[in-house]
């Protein structure tokens, strides 16, 4: 019967390349989406694996950008048992670069260059992140010195004595995308780069591979302070590290119990509110897609419908031949899950074209589009059931012909 | 042998209601070639369905080798003409998208075809002078080759009663005359009980039994005799 069924499907090519392209598309931009979701979680995820210590910041701040602490709960923060290092840091959103503001920025690219530029330019904003450089040297587990260009060309981390200099430590990234007017050539070390009203010496430059850390421009922060106008009493945030990194939780829960209003964050609460945050736009995803899934059904439908009011009279002979109405249910049920088995199968080819294609324009940001098996499956596995939703009604009405009735119908 | 016991069918069409039936009772004894003659719209067909349970009547019975087709439920009319009744039609009514064995195979296809059903639809394409022409499909036939698929279909289950409506009525006159002397050859040799509605009355030999119908009533009676006795 299953033989019967796709052979009934291949002898109207046109009209099921129709129906199929109606629920490919859908299943595009399920298996799309849920790559580019799959590439942020892994993308986050790894960024955030590098970090090893616990974040302290405002209660109710998203991140250390929106923050501000004072600066004197270091000593409390230290005087915590088993805290081995505390660093103060600014976060803060750069002001204009090479006299490139991120709102001009962001317009030039929706203007001239479209939305995926703008959105591009809305990634790349580049983040100030001011160093008590000293504290920092005792940190074990400071991302950017470990990311710096091992290559001679690649200058050296911050030092005590960068202390109130502007010099600054920039991601390989931060020197392409301003790179020498004139000689179109990467910013270098022992270059200059403008911020604000500021010129800055390069010392070093780093490279993390990540899209979420690249775009960190790293100075001491006193001078970090001056150039995005923080007091000197405040902070945006604190890392604190543990002499056993694996106590993070509990220590978070006992800095959060000794200082009032702050968030303590290790790893994994963020990566928890990281994964939240994902499942709610997954959700939101699904709910869009779920309308084009929709569109892609009731293509389904008037497919299955036209196709078996086409055949009252195969029906009817099939009746009269000993099927029951369950014969022909399933008959009809079965095309339309061929259907949806094929339509997954396109939309699976198109998504890999579509995400290998996408993946070699984002190479350098870190993030990485991949299409699990998992997804695969779930993917192929909803097309069929969307295909079997979409052909349940035509294959009802078609069971429940009158064989008699069909004949004639069918020989009209 | 079938029985048919007062049979009356009505139906509805568009306000008005039809009795297209109104009382049958006629019997065809195991192994007859009979004949349901009777101008357009006199009741012919719907008798045939009903023989065939494509159909229920209003009232009366029709029993076949004593199984009452009218008291069986759904399921067990499917069964019935699965297994016990095999259909010609007008139109031919083959499947396109199937080659002509497996047009034949059709009535196995749910439970799945066996190699001994496959070697029997094979050899009554053979019978029927299809041999060379298995795996061809119907738009790849002439209408009486398809009609000849269409008999090898119908007797594929060894039913005990064929029931063939219009067989000729699309073929022409030289392509008729060959489909019924394979009718005859076939159920000569298998003594089956064949019952055929026709307008054409060259092919009815003598021995043959007729129930000839004008507006739902049998105008010969409920004692069949051969049309050469009339």
């Amino acid at each position: 019967m299953w033989k019967f069924a796709w052979r009934n499907l291949a002898t109207r090519p046109l009209r099921t390349i129709l129906a199929l392209v109606g629920l490919s598309i859908p299943i595009l931009g399920v298996l799309g989406l849920f790559s580019l979701s799959g590439g942020l979680r892994s993308l986050v995820g790894d960024t955030l694996s590098r970090i090893q210590g616990v974040v302290v910041l405002r209660e109710g701040q998203p991140s250390p950008v929106f923050s501000d602490l004072p600066a004197d709960l270091e000593p409390q923060i230290r005087a915590l048992p088993d805290v081995t290092a505390v660093a103060g840091e600014v976060w803060k959103v750069a002001p204009s670069i090479e006299d490139q503001s991120f709102f001009g920025s962001t317009v030039r690219s929706l203007t001239k260059g479209g939305p995926n530029q703008a959105m591009k330019s809305l990634f790349d904003q580049p983040i100030i992140q001011g160093q008590d450089i000293v504290a920092h040297q005792n940190l074990k587990s400071a991302i950017f010195p470990r990311a710096m260009v091992k290559t001679s060309d690649g200058g050296r981390f911050l030092l005590p004595e960068d202390h109130d200099k502007n010099r600054i430590v920039i991601s390989t990234k931060i020197a392409r995308d301003y790179a020498d007017a004139k000689t179109g050539e990467p910013k270098k070390v022992g270059d200059t780069l403008k911020i604000g009203e500021e010129t800055f010496e390069i010392v070093g430059l780093y490279n993390t591979g990540s899209m979420l850390l690249d775009v960190i421009i790293i100075m001491d922060i006193d001078t970090a302070r001056r150039v995005v106008k923080v007091p000197k009493t405040s902070v945006s945030s604190f890392y604190v590290e543990a002499s056993d990194p694996s106590q993070n939780e509990k220590l978070s829960e006992l800095i959060e119990s000794k200082l009032e209003g702050v968030d303590a964050r290790g790893v994994n609460e963020i990566l928890a509110n990281f994964g939240d945050l994902m499942n709610q736009l997954d959700l939101f995803l699904l709910a869009t897609v779920a309308l084009a899934l929709l569109v892609g059904v009731v293509g389904i439908i008037n497919t299955m419908l036209m196709s078996t009011t086409e055949r009252f009279a195969e029906f009817g002979v099939l009746r009269t031949n000993g099927w029951s109405r369950s014969n022909v249910l399933t008959l009809v049920t079965a095309e339309s899950a061929y259907l949806g088995l094929l339509a997954g199968l396109v939309g699976f080819v198109l998504a890999v074209v579509f995400t290998t294609v996408a993946n070699q324009f984002i190479t350098t940001t870190g993030l990485s589009l991949q299409i699990t098996w998992k997804n695969a499956l779930g993917g192929l596995l909803l097309s069929i059931v969307m295909g079997m939703l979409g052909g349940l009604y035509p294959a009802w009405k078609a069971s429940r012909l009158v064989p008699m009735d069909a004949i004639r119908l069918g020989n009209r | 042998m079938i029985d048919v016991s007062d049979v009356k069918k009505s139906f509805k069409s568009g306000d008005t209601r039809v009795e297209a039936l109104r009382g049958i009772t006629c019997s065809v004894p195991r192994g007859r070639f009979a004949f349901i003659v009777g101008p357009s719209g006199s009741g012919k067909s719907t008798l045939l369905y009903l023989m065939g349970a494509l159909d229920r009547p209003s009232s009366g019975t029709i029993t076949i080798d004593g199984a009452d087709l009218t008291a069986m439920s759904e399921v067990e009319q499917n069964a019935y003409r699965r297994d016990k009744i095999g259909f010609i039609f007008q139109a031919f009514n083959l499947i396109a998208n199937l080659t002509a064995v497996e047009n034949v195979l059709v009535p196995f296809l749910p439970s799945g075809v066996t190699p001994e059903q496959r070697a029997k639809a094979e050899s009554l394409l053979t019978d029927v002078g299809l041999g060379a022409r298995l795996d061809h499909r119907p738009r790849q036939m002439s209408g009486g080759e398809q009609q000849r698929v269409a008999i090898a279909r119908a007797l594929v289950k060894n039913p005990v009663l064929v029931l063939a409506d219009e067989p000729t009525g699309e073929l022409d006159s030289k392509t008729g005359d060959e489909i019924y002397r394979i009718l005859r050859d076939l159920q000569a040799k298998r003594q089956t009980t064949l019952v055929i509605v026709t307008h054409d009355r060259r092919f009815i030999r003598e021995d043959d039994l007729v129930l000839e119908i004008q507006d739902g009533h049998l105008m010969n009676g409920s004692a069949l005799e051969p049309a050469g006795v009339r």
